[in-house]
């Protein structure tokens, strides 16, 4: 979808169980949801 | 992924996030389905001097999901554009980076949360930043105009993320780039699970 629009040089960093421990845990364990970080360009 | 306008409601969405995101804003004591505050910073790696520098009410409705600074620090003079800026925490961390020759315009739609994101900056003394209102698929600012686009925990709320992704491209310098912390699910979702605004909104 990033690249779709257009943007290019997508870099991942990494992910996080953000959900851990809070009451929103186990819908998220249910979908292995996490929190992930990623960074991208708009051509020169 | 083809299809990108997920099967909801869209303003009955964007109701029940204001709601939503309204309650965390004015009583983030409450309790949620999600980690808010300073022990959410920690828990992202944000670097806790910078945080506990700052006072309580700016850092306690904090709402991310990872941090979008650990791609790479903002330089000063950067114009930065933050999506879904809440109250205004990545927002003034992005304007105490860039300094005074710098700016940055924090988006978001939920009134409660631009109010406090005003009073933020007033209470931490910066006059870089602003809060606007606005959505993340049709943003209130010019083609070409900002160096940085950065996001935390916001995107996945949007119904059209294809639009939002044009939309940080259409107002990007050419070689600009962004810095987006947001949710991924990793098994599919049934369709059930798509449209139920409670899950989109925790």
């Amino acid at each position: 979808m990033v690249r779709t629009a257009g943007l290019e040089n997508l870099r991942v960093g990494c992910m996080i169980d953000v959900f851990s421990g809070s009451a929103h845990e186990s819908d998220a364990k249910d979908f292995d949801t996490r929190g992930i970080v990623f960074a991208a360009e708009k051509r020169p | 992924m083809t299809e990108t306008f997920a099967p909801v409601d869209v303003e009955r969405l964007r109701s029940e996030v204001k709601l939503k995101y309204r309650d965390v804003a004015t009583n983030p004591e409450r309790g949620f389905h999600f980690h808010v505050g300073r022990p959410l910073a920690e828990m992202l790696d944000y670097p806790m001097d910078v945080v506990d520098a700052l006072p309580p009410r700016v850092v306690e409705s904090f709402a991310g999901v990872n941090n979008p600074f650990s791609m790479g620090e903002l330089r000063p003079g950067e114009s930065v554009l933050d999506i879904g800026s809440g109250a205004g925490f990545d927002s003034l961390l992005a304007a105490q980076m860039v300094g005074p020759e710098g700016h940055v315009t924090g988006v978001d739609m939920t009134p409660e949360m631009r109010d406090k994101a005003r009073a933020n900056a007033s209470l931490v003394g910066l006059g870089n930043v602003e809060f606007v209102d606005g959505l993340a698929e049709n943003l209130p600012l010019p083609d070409a105009s900002v160096d940085v686009v950065i996001s935390n925990g916001a995107i996945n709320l949007c119904p059209d993320k294809l639009a939002v992704y044009r939309e940080i491209a259409r107002v990007l310098k050419p070689g600009g780039r962004l810095q987006i912390a947001d949710v991924v699910v990793q098994k599919p979702l049934p369709d059930d699970a798509v449209a139920d605004i409670d899950l989109w909104t925790g």
